[in-house]
């Protein structure tokens, strides 16, 4: 056997590291005897699925010294016999915060050190130097049989390093093996004082700009400045990475600020990988996930079930099958107990994932083998195996038996008893003798949980509890009942003996009196196990019905097969073509291949598909009406966690398309309405806010799948009494005043020059010079507004009085810059011929005024007078609600002023796609136009319209006669999994009480708190 | 008998600047609208109809051809339609004049119990919205307090007048109740809490409150003259006596069950469910104990994310089908500049499976029922009150609402307000 031939090498490897740990002073003499240890005869699990029967392992101090069937065992060895008992190295828990305590949230504003100037970096913070131990957290992991746990400050975006820590309780220098673990991080910004960020894409900002700056500091900008997390930052990235993403979604965020950096991140995540399997295993990333699963809801009440969204029955029903999806799909994942409310819950969720699939090797593995080799110390903990650490447990049986007890976790060497071994099973019928009188006692229940009962024998007499308490084999029992012929309690001391049949000792009776007892065992234990066997067989069998699919995304409205691009003809529409022809009457659309491929009267499949023969599917669209997809140039809706960074008056180096929330049902609603596309802005709560996203609203696929490519970069900019804050928030950040908000854009733009000239100038140095120059700093800020300078970004400014939509206009022709659109705009008809000249497109709303000061003198006729001054005009929405009604919106310009139906159908259609620069590919029935099509059953300006189907690209995302078919699957879906939540209720299962989850609705002025 | 054409304008474009028109004066001449289509407001038409209208109240309602009075006034509608003028329930209309500026906010008293604050002494007759939505069609409304447990005293107004006192159509009409929601949600709304113990202790409190607080008011009532006058108790008095509608705004069904049962336990003589977003649900018990629903703005999300998109339009047709009587209301963000479009909402509802007169009668006569006004309001029949509007196309519908000529008990109101002047203003601006 190899093993055995390693071992001198490794005994002297030994030797020379247990002297080395000698330094710690000893009050009273020293433990200087080496008493080797061998367990003998037990069934060993060296590593996964490896299993040796009647083996020893022999352990040296808090080393493994051989490991085998046929170990020697030298003279003077401590032997324990594990006769039918297991043997499986120690757990490894590779994500937790025990010892390391967050920070107190600092009330000081002003930084204290050379430290970054957010305090959600504090990549300088190593927790091998805070880590303080916790024994009674360390005891509940090591009573589950962990030895070994990866540390962090789980407080922070950069949170700096984690050690590994072996659970032997003794002092952190001895239990600290491996002081710099991991690097981690998180979208959370903890226990940061300042108040950026308070999004989810500001924490995403700000870690990109500090890994910009680490680079930078590391190249020279340490001659510069000091700063102690740049420093530390730039030094750990070679570490394990750990990055605490949440959900699946922010799991793909990590990953993509990952790809842009070259880093490697390990993903921890809430263990809904399995909704975005494809993709997050796309990324590379091994995943920490958690052995907590959702609870069941209390689903008796139908009024309460009505509460429980489809998509949390699906996860409860799902979620225990996320860990063998992962496998099966070939990812690599270790297991947390983060999460659990009590870590011993991990068994029975281990148990649950098991009957969904999950091999238990590979469960075993993710608790073993990959968290060791993650966090790279697979040569000192994972297996049993020599030279390793002595981190080892006693089980009665295989780990995952849902009747194994954990005898006994050795962690280093050093033992610690749960249960003991010698402990026999005290259950059964007994007659227990007290002095004269001769009573039954029945001691039932799981062995966690003993039941005691006593009666009078021969009759029938009802049982009376009695209090029964074990420690190793010392057993104490009281009763009180004066039907038994007591008249007051009867308390017992005594041992256990002859595994378990005979107990006995002293006793004292009510008045006083002692005498001897004792207890002989009847009949065995049989029927108390019986018990809990049959409720772990109830709900093993619910476990494993056959679960649901995985629906994209997890709601009533989500598809498990995402609809293909269709090649299909239209016949007999009218037909809002947007173009030249006008509307036509009686024509026919063809698309094919994602595009539009002819529009026109009789079409002939013959003369479009000359080469092929295929039949191409025809949709009578007789009466009804047929236009392209509704652009709404101002959207909110699928957004992630806060649509305004507004802490800064300047942001622009957040990015909405960081955020985009694919599975929001807003983008189904808005389906349903006939919208195709939408412009998701920054709010307006500063002057200039953060890069815009421009995506299709492809429902069902991830958040890459979602934005339009190609499409130019846009940005939101603010004026106004959201930016000045008004109505809300301190009083004391500039601009108070319009006034200020000029000076914010003439500060930011004068800035971005300098920064430009600065990149350009160092960008024209020779290589020698460049190597002996500090490169400029890279700022996310600047290169936003220097895009601006450089055309390359489009403005879409928040904006409504006169007065500050001059100014803005002033202050873009003074640096140099366009202004591409005014949104809102609701004074844009005092200033339409200005607005006119600069060459701005205006969006406004249709009828909303009064809700502010500002909008005093708003008027719905605003649209129909900016069109009139030859104004790009398009009504936008700023709400889900009216963002699928704004065909109705666009009627409203016929209402108010007068406007051509023609031409108010383009304020939602194709004058948005001129806005946003995509009128070459969307806004009209044109061929060669991308197949974004609505059908219609009557005229889309009408009250009385309705959205039949709407199409992205060619394919079919809505269809309103499909929506019923959706509807009784969703309804079917729900009752099947509510009745095998019932079912597990009654079985035993935690509940929870149901809570209705509001659908989230962001407007512009919605500001959020990250934690 | 003179025959005048339509007058879109005249003599206002005098008074281009105005902030608010002037009110109408009483009507002193005879006027008969003909030849248009007639919507009575109970589900009949008449095409080439006729509505005639002395003294503020109609007299003569039916096909042209059958009049046979004689009438100082004859307005030629001929292609047009004539409706009952909108009524929009549960309003804030007059309360409120800009949101972001608190001096105008005068909604919600602070409290928990203040039924006895009165909408009607804190309306603003004179707000500029009021003529943006007259000009829609919406001639009536409910003016309602906000928030607390119970927010105080309703009161309906026709919209246009003089004063506050000249205002009242009905004064203090009912009492509005917030039940409390059943799902309390914690934390904020982008990392929701599960803290629902706490929750549900608050709302057994607030039950028990509400419990409580009507038992003493129940036995108050009783009393003829009580030695002490308690403000709050006696504004409760008229609930009991049949003076008073009971509004509870409630939308779960849960919550909408247990207030039906409750309010019923408490002998109140009329109760409304205002919200209503599951009354469909619960429709069963709503019908058996004749409990009315005012809707909540149908232009709405599902409030939960499995709920089918457009279950909020199909409402009233839910309701209709299940023989709840019900009318439409346009409460929550913008409800005050954003109800000019209540007509949209039954234009929506007839897309969702109601008839378009069925549609028209959930905001005129149903509404006018439900708030106890129907025998004066609601619908175009003769000894009813002539407030009705004549638009050039349907009214339900965003093309064709154009209002041209609207009468309030007869009084040939103005259709100007500070938008159009503004929108003339800037149109010679532009040389138009």
């Amino acid at each position: 056997m190899h093993i055995r031939s390693l071992l001198p090498v490794l005994l002297g490897l030994w030797t020379l590291s247990a002297s080395a740990q000698q330094n710690v002073p000893v009050n009273g003499p020293h433990d200087r005897a080496e008493v080797l240890v061998a367990f003998t005869r037990a069934t060993v699990h060296t590593s996964p699925g490896v299993e040796l029967t009647d083996a020893t392992v022999l352990v040296r101090g808090d080393r493994i010294l051989d490991v085998g069937k046929r170990v020697r065992i030298p003279a003077g060895t401590q032997v324990h016999d594990l006769s039918g008992l297991h043997l499986w190295p120690g757990l490894v828990e590779p994500f937790s915060n025990l010892g390391v305590a967050a920070r107190e949230r600092s009330k000081i504003k002003e930084p204290v050190g050379a430290n970054y100037w957010n305090r959600a970096i504090t990549a300088s913070t190593q927790a091998s130097e805070l880590y303080a131990p916790d024994e009674k957290r360390e005891k509940a992991l090591r009573d589950q049989g962990f030895t070994t746990a990866v540390v962090q400050r789980m407080d922070g975006i950069a949170r700096g390093t984690g050690c590994a820590v072996s659970l032997s309780g003794r002092e952190p220098a001895q239990d600290i093996f491996l002081p710099l673990a991991s690097a981690n991080f998180s979208f959370s910004k903890g226990s940061s004082p300042d108040d950026y960020p308070n999004s989810l894409m500001g924490a995403i900002a700000v870690l990109r700009q500090a890994l910009y700056d680490a680079r930078w500091y590391a190249a020279g900008g340490n001659k510069e400045q000091s700063d102690a997390d740049l420093a530390a930052l730039g030094q750990q990235l070679d570490l394990p990475l750990v990055f605490d993403a949440g959900n699946a979604e922010n799991g793909l965020r990590a990953a993509r600020i990952g790809k842009e950096f070259g880093l490697h991140f390990i993903l921890r995540n809430t263990g809904d990988a399995y909704t975005r399997l494809a993709d997050i295993l796309a990324t590379g990333s091994p995943l920490i996930v958690p052995l907590a699963l959702p609870d069941a809801y209390d689903v008796e009440d139908p009024f309460d079930a009505m509460e429980v969204t489809l998509g949390q029955l699906k996860d409860w029903e799902l979620a225990p099958s996320n860990p063998a999806r992962i496998a099966e799909a070939g990812g690599l994942f270790a297991f947390t107990t983060q999460g659990l409310k009590n870590p011993a819950d991990m068994w029975p969720a281990l148990r649950r994932m098991v009957r969904n699939g999950l091999d238990s090797a590979t469960a075993i593995a993710a608790l073993t083998t990959v968290p060791a080799a993650l966090f790279r110390m697979d040569d000192q903990v994972g297996t049993l195996e020599p030279g390793k650490r002595a981190d080892l447990i006693i089980t009665s049986k295989h780990l995952l038996d849902a009747e194994n007890v954990i005898h006994e976790t050795w962690v280093s060497g050093k033992q610690h008893v749960q249960k003991p071994r010698y402990l026999e099973d005290p259950r059964g019928t007994f007659d227990l003798n007290l002095r004269t009188i001769i009573l039954k006692l029945r001691v039932k229940g799981s062995l966690e949980k003993l039941e005691a009962h006593v009666r009078t024998p021969g009759t029938d007499t009802a049982w009376v509890k009695a209090v029964l308490k074990i420690d190793g084999p010392v057993v104490s029992l009281w009763f009180d009942n004066k039907k038994l012929g007591f008249s007051g309690p009867v308390r017992l001391n005594g041992v256990i003996h002859d595994r378990g049949a005979i107990w006995d000792g002293q006793g004292q009776g009510p008045a006083g009196e002692w005498f001897a007892w004792s207890a002989i065992r009847q009949r065995g234990n049989g029927r108390g196990d019986q018990e809990i066997r049959r409720a772990v067989a109830v709900l093993d069998s619910i476990w494993s019905l056959p679960a649901g699919e995985v629906w994209y995304p997890m709601n009533a409205f989500g598809t498990t097969q995402l609809p293909d691009t269709e090649t299909v003809i239209f016949r007999n529409a009218t037909v809002w073509t947007n173009g030249p022809q006008g509307i036509l009457r009686n024509a026919d659309v063809c698309i094919s291949k994602g595009r539009i491929l002819a529009v026109g009267p009789k079409l002939d499949i013959a003369e479009l598909f000359p080469k092929s023969k295929t039949t191409v599917p025809e949709i009578d669209a007789a009466g009804m009406h047929l236009t392209s997809g509704i652009i709404d140039e101002h959207s909110h809706i699928a957004i992630a966690r806060g649509v305004n960074e507004g802490t800064q008056a300047v942001t622009s180096e957040v990015r909405i398309g960081d955020v985009i929330a694919p599975d929001d049902i807003n983008i189904h609603n808005a389906l349903a309405g006939g919208v195709t596309a939408v412009q998701q802005l920054h709010g307006s709560a500063n002057p200039i806010g953060g890069q815009s996203s421009l995506i299709k609203l492809r429902w069902g696929r991830g958040a890459d799948g979602l934005p339009i490519q190609g499409a130019q970069g846009t940005i939101k900019f603010a004026l106004g009494e959201n930016v000045k804050r008004s109505n809300w928030g301190s009083n004391d950040r500039f601009p108070q005043t319009r006034m200020g908000v000029e000076q914010v854009f003439y500060d930011a733009f004068h800035r971005a020059k300098d920064y430009a000239t600065e990149q350009a100038l160092y960008a024209a140095l020779k290589p020698k010079e460049k190597a002996a120059t500090t490169p400029p700093r890279r700022d996310l800020e600047l290169d936003a507004l220097v895009e601006i300078l450089a055309g390359t970004r489009n403005i879409t400014c928040h904006s409504y009085v006169q007065s500050e939509i001059l100014m803005l206009m002033h202050v873009a022709d003074s640096m140099g810059f366009h202004v591409n659109t005014f949104t809102h705009v609701l004074e844009g008809y005092k200033v339409a011929r200005e607005l006119k000249r600069h060459g701005a497109h205006v969006s406004t709303f249709s009828d909303w005024w009064a809700y502010k000061f500002e909008v005093n003198d708003a008027i719905p006729y605003n649209a129909a007078i900016m069109q009139e001054q030859g104004l790009n005009v398009c009504i936008n929405s700023d709400d889900a609600e009216m963002g699928r009604r704004l065909n109705q919106e666009a009627a409203k310009a016929i209402k108010y002023g007068g406007v051509a139906p023609e031409d108010a159908w383009k304020m939602v259609t194709l004058n948005p796609a001129k806005a946003l620069h995509l009128e070459s590919r969307m806004g009209s029935v044109e061929p060669g136009r991308d197949a974004d099509l609505v059908l219609w059953n009557d005229d889309p300006l009408s009250i009385r319209a309705k959205v039949m189907m709407t199409f992205i690209d060619g394919a079919r995302y809505y269809d309103r006669r499909r929506e019923l078919d959706q509807r009784m699957l969703a309804e079917a879906e729900r009752a099947r999994i509510t009745a095998k939540m019932l079912a597990a209720k009654q079985a035993g299962a935690a509940v929870r009480k149901a809570q209705r989850q509001e659908p989230e609705q962001w407007h512009c002025e919605t500001i959020g708190d990250l934690p | 008998m003179r025959t005048v054409a339509l007058l879109i304008g005249i003599g206002l474009a005098a008074c281009v600047a105005a902030q608010r028109p002037s009110p109408a004066p009483a009507q002193s001449r005879s006027i008969l609208v003909k030849g248009g289509m007639v919507h009575v407001g109970d589900g009949r038409t008449f095409a080439d109809g006729a509505v005639g209208f002395r003294n503020g109240l109609i007299d003569f309602v039916g096909y042209e051809y059958a009049v046979k009075s004689v009438y100082d006034t004859v307005i030629d509608a001929k292609g047009m339609r004539i409706y009952p003028g909108f009524i929009l329930p549960d309003a804030t209309l007059g309360l409120v004049e800009i949101d972001a500026v608190r001096a105008t906010v005068d909604q919600q008293e602070t409290g928990r119990m203040e039924p006895e604050v009165r909408t009607l002494s804190a309306y603003n007759a004179d707000s500029r919205i009021i003529p943006t939505v007259r000009s829609n069609g919406v001639l009536l409304a409910q003016i309602t307090p906000r928030g607390n447990v119970i927010s105080g005293t309703s009161g309906i107004v026709q919209l246009d007048a003089w004063n506050n006192d000249d205002a009242v159509v009905h004064a203090d009409d009912g009492i509005h109740l917030n039940w409390p929601v059943a799902f309390a949600r914690t934390g904020w709304w982008a990392e929701r809490g599960t803290t629902e113990k706490e929750g549900n202790a608050k709302r057994e409190k607030a039950l028990a409150d509400i419990r409580a607080f009507f038992l003493r008011a129940k036995a108050y009532a009783a009393l003829p003259a009580p030695e002490k006058i308690d403000l709050r108790l006696e504004a409760m008095r008229g609930l009991f006596m049949g003076e008073k509608s009971l509004y509870v705004h409630a939308d779960g069904a849960r919550e909408i069950q247990e207030a039906v049962l409750f309010v019923r336990e408490m002998d109140v003589r009329h109760m409304v469910i205002v919200g209503g977003q599951d009354a469909w649900r619960v429709a069963d018990l709503l019908r058996d104990k004749k409990v009315d629903v005012i809707l909540q703005r149908i232009h709405s999300l599902p409030q939960r994310e499995d709920e089918d998109v457009d279950l909020p339009y199909r409402m009233p047709a839910l309701l209709k089908e299940r023989g709840v009587r019900f009318c439409l209301g346009y409460s929550g963000d913008m409800e005050r500049m954003g109800a000019r479009n209540l007509g949209f909402l039954a234009g929506t509802a007839s897309t969702y499976g109601l008839s378009v007169e069925d549609a028209l009668r959930s905001i005129t006569l149903d509404a006018a029922a439900i708030l106890g006004i129907d025998d004066r309001y609601g619908s175009l029949e003769p000894g009813k009150s002539a407030t009705l509007f004549i638009s050039t196309g349907d009214a339900l519908d965003m093309r064709t609402n154009m209002v041209t000529e609207a009468f309030i008990d007869g009084r040939h109101i103005s259709m100007d307000n500070r938008q159009k002047a503004l929108w003339r203003q800037y149109e010679r601006r532009y040389g138009r």
